[in-house]
């Protein structure tokens, strides 16, 4: 391809080859390439047998015609929530464009416009947000064009411009935050943001529980929602995208160019304010933390054994990092939702509390547990060091659980207060949860820097499956055996879902220790 | 008997990654004396002194550090050792002074030796202004000195850097290598590796050379120079390792 050197185009050619060598022809090991490739193989196969299932949906449903008001309004409503959920992954990428600076550097220094770099990076936000819809739902629109269904590919237009869209607004954001918090407090605010966004959906969707006082019919209120239209005329420009969706020639040509203007809008006002946020992203790394003692008054706590040592060591490691604790506790952002569940008209349900809490610490034990025994900052010094080994393991796990547990005491004095034998149960499945969780990352765990904490799941997919299926056994468990522990005599059925629960919360650790690194 | 034993005892030492990178190299590094182990990039420096730190897993060999076997004793040896890389062992969330608390309780001090030992050293290193700073902030001067004062809280005998002056200011270089060879002056033994040939030319009692993990010459500077015909420590460098 013949293209001039520095212009917009010329850099995404260079950055989708960047993209591809690192994807497919990765330096960590020839297994982890091999491994690559296969992935890149089952997902090519995968999406062979999307456009397999989707010829046989467009069969059944793709008969032209105008969309019913209901359909539309229906459409619209799946797209409030695609963006909100596009909203969210376009933030989490704008702040790693921003701050996760790769060749970032190289590119400033050089005489390319930064018209042209702010163009290729925000369009590398638009394809990332836009991917996985379209990976899913892209064969329906080549079924249905194959068919003689054309309205079908209204679907790229619709998700390419939405996905503009939300990179747009995000990216218009990141750097407002940059502009009024600096950059050190725009990159946890922002991902606080994202996550927002995400579990703004889960909260949305539980507005028809919460109106709801008396014992109504939850779909019927739905149903009447979509019958009024919630009071918005028909032919109301709301319920465009909802049309474009549909396939409506016209409302996609619309909300296609309306994505185009607002991207090139984003790049016209914004690319000299990107350059700045850039370097003002660059700048934070290297801010010193303030002194908050007078110069002379050096206060020095030498009086500790070396598992004190490592303990405290990690926890002020922790606190002293307002990102990570963020991207940590913003899952606990999505147990919202089951805590609408539980506590709607004050009735709280204490196996659901369990299972909640069990879940949650499953979720906090495993990222603690990564954090503290394989992020570890300065892995030479303790190696090169007399401690002994176990003990700084044993001191590490320590901290890694420690928080986690005192984080759930008082909800479970409370839970055993209100239901003893229930309380028990959970503390059981609290405590097996968060020992296991962190057992599996120290087992088969990668070790990698903190900043990237929330990528350490990609690159360790079979302990990411250990994980998974260890929070789901633990958290059936948690819902399961106050059932049991309540019947006088419980089901056959009961009993297997225990023991199937049972074996998945066991028998994962058990698989993790068996697939183990041997280097941990 | 362990009291004359040399600081560092290297023998038949192998380690092999794509290619040979240390080729049964031997070393005798007595009490005392700071010896520069020079060669050209990849010769295999840093191999060793990862070795010998306990970080890496010689294929052959044997290492003992003050008479005690590295294979045998790891925790024994390490105890009178400590060993400072080019990129500092630091934590950025850390103050200086947690971090020399941490390292102190990483190699079992008492309180009583430490705490004096962590006020001269953050003094003598022009860090006390700056206890109370996370380290992140730091200049790669000041990590390197704060990174040196965790390598002597624990008075090891023998210090293990490499090296340790590149990308230090004058003054600071200065400050590290005062307090080289003021360990050395207390008995203690520093084996350094740099490319800066002048720093070894100047401190050095004994400088060895390898190359292809192999030793190639070793001996005092009056003792290369003769063996050489050189006259300056660069062109025996260049010659020895035929760069010339």
């Amino acid at each position: 391809m013949n293209l001039r050197p520095g212009s917009a185009l010329w850099l995404l050619h260079h950055e989708l080859r960047m993209f591809w060598y690192t994807l497919m022809f990765s330096k960590e090991s020839k297994a982890q390439r091999v491994f690559n490739w296969r992935m890149g193989s089952v997902f090519t196969v995968l999406w062979l047998l999307l456009h397999l299932g989707a010829w046989f949906v467009v069969q059944h449903i793709g008969k032209g015609g105008e969309a019913p008001q209901q359909l539309v309004i229906l459409a619209s409503a799946v797209l409030v929530a695609t963006f909100l959920f596009m909203l969210s992954s376009a933030l989490k990428s704008s702040v790693e464009v921003l701050f996760d600076r790769g060749d970032m550097d190289l590119l400033l220094s050089s005489p390319l416009p930064s018209r042209s770099i702010f163009t290729v990076r925000l369009g590398a936000v638009v394809a990332g947000v836009a991917a996985i819809y379209l990976f899913f739902l892209a064969p329906l629109a080549h079924a249905g064009a194959l068919l003689g269904h054309p309205r079908w590919l209204a679907l790229y237009p619709v998700l390419l411009g939405m996905a503009a869209l939300a990179a747009s607004a995000a990216m218009l954001l990141t750097l407002a935050l940059v502009r009024w918090l600096g950059a050190r407090r725009t990159r946890v605010v922002a991902q606080v943001l994202g996550a927002l966004a995400g579990a703004l959906l889960f909260i949305l969707s539980q507005l028809p529980n919460l109106a709801m006082q008396g014992d109504g019919d939850r779909s019927a209120v739905l149903m009447r929602i979509m019958g009024s239209g919630a009071g918005i005329a028909a032919d109301s420009a709301i319920w465009l995208p909802g049309r474009a969706a549909l396939g409506d020639p016209l409302a996609a040509a619309l909300l296609g160019l309306a994505a185009l203007a607002a991207f090139a809008a984003t790049v016209a006002l914004t690319h000299r304010a990107f350059a700045r946020g850039l370097q003002l992203a660059a700048g934070v790394s290297g801010l010193a933390g303030s002194a908050k003692r007078p110069p002379g008054a050096v206060r020095l706590r030498f009086e500790q054994n070396l598992t004190t040592a490592v303990i405290r060591k990690e926890w002020r490691l922790i606190l002293r990092d307002p990102q990570l604790i963020s991207q940590v506790l913003l899952q606990l952002l999505y147990l919202l939702p089951i805590l609408f569940v539980v506590f709607r008209k004050g009735d709280a349900h204490t196996a659901a509390v369990g299972t909640g809490l069990t879940l949650l610490c499953g979720s906090l034990g495993s990222a603690m547990a990564w954090i503290v025994l394989l992020a570890e900052d300065a892995p030479d010094l303790l190696e090169s060091s007399p401690a002994n080994p176990r003990t700084v393991r044993q001191a590490k796990l320590a901290a890694a659980i420690g928080p986690v547990l005192a984080l759930v005491c008082l909800p479970l004095l409370w839970l055993t207060w209100r239901a003893p034998v229930n309380g028990a149960l959970a503390a059981f499945t609290v405590c097996g949860v968060t020992l296991g969780a962190a057992l599996i990352v120290v087992w088969t765990g990668k070790p990698g820097q903190r900043g990237t904490f929330t990528r350490r799941a990609q690159r360790n997919g079979v302990g990411a499956i250990f994980e998974i299926g260890h929070l789901l056994g633990w958290g059936a468990l948690a819902f399961l055996l106050p059932y049991t522990a309540a019947q006088a005599a419980p089901g056959i059925g009961l009993l297997a879902g225990v023991a199937a629960a049972a074996s998945l919360a066991f028998g994962m650790p058990l698989l993790a220790w068996i697939f183990r690194r041997r280097s941990a | 008997m362990k009291m004359e034993a040399p600081s560092l005892l290297v023998t038949g030492l192998r380690k092999q990654f794509a290619r040979p990178a240390v080729d049964g190299l031997d070393l005798n590094v007595a009490r005392g004396e700071l010896y520069a182990l020079l060669g050209p990039n990849g010769a295999g420096k840093t191999t060793t002194l990862r070795m010998v730190a306990g970080l890496l897993a010689p294929d052959a060999g044997r290492i003992a550090v003050n008479g005690v076997d590295l294979a045998l004793d790891p925790a024994g040896a390490k105890r009178s050792m400590a060993y400072l890389p080019d990129d500092p062992m630091l934590y950025g969330k850390l103050k200086p002074t947690e971090y020399l608390e941490f390292v102190a309780g990483l190699w079992g001090v008492d309180a009583a030796s430490a705490e004096p030992r962590a006020r001269h050293l953050l003094d003598w290193l022009d860090l006390t202004k700056h206890a109370h700073e996370l380290t992140e902030g730091f200049s790669r001067g000041m990590k390197q000195k704060l990174a040196l004062a965790g390598a002597l809280i624990h008075e090891p005998q023998l210090l293990i850097l490499d090296e340790p002056l590149t990308g230090l200011d004058a003054g600071a270089s200065r400050q590290v290598k005062d307090l080289l060879l003021s360990h050395v002056a207390g008995g203690g033994t520093v084996i350094l590796t740099t490319h800066i040939l002048e720093v070894a030319e100047r401190l050095a009692q004994r400088i060895g050379i390898i190359q292809h993990g192999r030793l190639i010459a070793e001996g005092t500077l009056d003792e290369l120079r003769a063996a050489t015909a050189a006259e300056t420590l660069e062109d025996m460098f260049l010659q020895l390792t035929g760069q010339a």
